[in-house]
């Protein structure tokens, strides 16, 4: 088996593997930290309270997704722009798909790790000394620094993987595959939000899974990812070059 | 030893029949030209044997076994497609720095000087290279890879005529040294007609022609002279081509032993037919015996 090329294949341009997503996270992180400079600074004054509530504010701020979403996008291009190129260097789908499978879970690895150093890092300096979030959000998880990691891995596994799925899925059934997605999630949408209106015991049950566990969340995240994985292996097997 | 044997093999999509019952056996160690008009199903064939797409029907062995998700075979084979697409953020010097991981016996020395000559710019992003630079990249790769079986579908698009030389004279000359079996599909078919050993011509996604090039160059004449003689010559023969401009005709015939003189013996002038003529002549008489189903199929030196 010939992984170690394929992990190449995704890694060679390290700027674009590494490089980029850690100079977006600085740039968003630096913003984020400006924003917490000038509020600091321009209340300190007038309003005591103001740390507090930018704190409080930023529970559910998304600038990590400067991060995120660039990960989200690397199961999409791993099979829309690797998988051909892999197929034309003579690699099978079975070296192609272990290898890509272990360099999603590096990835996951490598970034839920410097999430959660960044999160203790920012715990333990009060917001960086200006009381701002970034790394300590609801997306990351506001428990411990152990449970961010594993939060953040699953995370960033799960829409490598569903992102890799959809992206075969496609290139197996083209336009129509798009449209059948399109339409089986807005008929998701809809029966939730026709739920949540008619139906008593169905708003009961959405309240219950909003105080659902961290466990039982991972547990969805990480079904979800496994459903995502075993779509994308089955498909990956068959897939053709176009 | 056959590199290459295929029986029957089909590949058929939705809306067209890319390929048709194709039947070939290419021999190891020779060039083998693979040519056919626009959608005759050259890329297909090739796909195919690459493992890059599945077949329909039919059956094949690369280098004595089934390519299809054999990475023995398929680190042996090298592919190298006109239409080969990389990832938007890559720079040449990513996709050879892979290919030079990925086949066993790739040699850097020669990759250099071809970037070298071919004055491929590794360092620019794939998206800003133009055409004939991203057919380098796959040059440098066909090359330098030295596979034992290779193949190059349409290699030289956008290349200027020096390059496309320089590609020649690096093919045959690496070719010597390290003979190999390759597989080359192109349109510039008087250009690499002195390099080619064998030649199938595809048609429809069918074998319209699977011949040595050496049987070629006897298996077809132009004759020349005036037109009652020409048209005289032609009674019972197998004619490709006429044509006709006042009292005067050419046409090209289906040459059989003793021919060549009879034309001679009837006051024709008798020309040979270049490879890339015999290819038009074939590719043009089987469209019109596709629209007219009782034209008579040709017999070209076909096995």
């Amino acid at each position: 088996m010939r992984i170690r090329n394929v992990v190449q294949l995704h890694t060679v341009n390290r700027l674009q593997a590494f490089g980029w997503p850690l100079v977006f996270m600085a740039l968003s992180l630096v913003v984020v930290l400006i924003i917490g400079a000038l509020i600091v600074h321009v209340t300190a004054a007038g309003e005591p309270d103001a740390r507090a509530s930018m704190n409080q504010g930023m529970r559910w701020n998304g600038a990590i997704f400067a991060l995120l979403g660039p990960l989200i996008g690397f199961g999409f291009t791993a099979m829309g722009q690797y998988f051909p190129l892999a197929l034309g260097l003579g690699l099978t789908r079975r070296e192609f798909a272990a290898g890509t499978a272990l360099v999603f879970v590096g990835n996951a690895a490598f970034y839920a790790i410097i999430i959660s150093i960044g999160k203790v890092i920012e715990l333990a300096t009060g917001g960086f000394g200006l009381g701002i979030r970034f790394f300590d959000v609801a997306y990351t998880g506001f428990g411990e620094w152990w449970q961010t990691l594993v939060q953040t891995f699953l995370l960033i596994l799960t829409v490598m993987l569903v992102g890799a799925a959809i992206t075969t899925a496609f290139h197996r059934w083209g336009q129509s595959f798009l449209w059948s997605f399109w339409i089986g999630l807005a008929l998701v949408v809809l029966g939730f939000v026709a739920g949540m209106v008619l139906s008593e015991p169905f708003r009961g049950f959405v309240g219950d899974l909003g105080t659902m566990g961290w466990l039982p969340w991972m547990g969805v995240i990480a079904l979800i990812g496994a459903i995502g994985a075993a779509v994308w292996l089955a498909l990956v097997r068959r897939a053709q070059a176009r | 030893m056959t590199a290459i044997v295929t029986q029957g093999l089909s590949k058929h999509y939705p809306e067209v029949r890319a390929l048709d019952g194709v039947s070939i056996e290419l021999e190891e160690h020779r060039i083998h030209g693979l040519l056919g008009r626009n959608g005759a199903g050259k890329t297909t064939l090739m796909q195919l044997l690459t493992g890059q797409v599945f077949a329909t029907a039919g059956s094949m062995q690369v280098l004595g076994a089934s390519p299809v998700e054999n990475a023995d075979v398929l680190s042996q084979t090298c592919f190298i497609q006109e239409s080969q697409r990389y990832p938007d953020t890559f720079r040449p010097i990513d996709v050879l720095r892979i290919a030079a991981g990925a086949y066993p016996n790739w040699e850097q020395a020669l990759a250099d000087q071809l970037v070298d000559d071919f004055r491929l710019p590794v360092k620019r992003t794939i998206k800003k290279l133009s055409r004939g630079q991203l057919s380098a990249i796959g040059i440098v790769i066909g090359l330098a890879s030295r596979a034992p079986l290779t193949f190059f579908d349409e290699p030289y698009l956008g290349l200027d005529a020096v390059a496309r030389r320089m590609f020649y004279d690096y093919l045959l000359a690496d070719f010597s040294q390290h003979p190999r079996t390759i597989v080359l599909s192109t349109h510039h078919i008087d250009e690499v007609a002195n390099l080619l050993e064998h030649v199938v011509i595809l048609d429809q996604g069918r074998v319209l022609l699977d011949a040595d090039t050496d049987e070629l160059q006897h298996a077809a004449i132009g004759v020349s002279g005036r037109a009652a003689d020409v048209d005289a010559f032609l009674a019972g023969r197998e004619v490709l081509e006429r044509t006709a401009l006042g009292s005067l005709a050419s046409a090209t015939v289906t040459a059989h032993d003793g021919d060549e003189r009879a034309a001679r013996d009837a006051g024709l002038d008798v020309s040979p037919v270049s490879l890339q003529a015999l290819f038009v002549h074939l590719t043009t008489a089987s469209a019109a015996g596709a629209a007219s189903p009782t034209a008579p199929a040709t017999d070209v030196a076909t096995n």
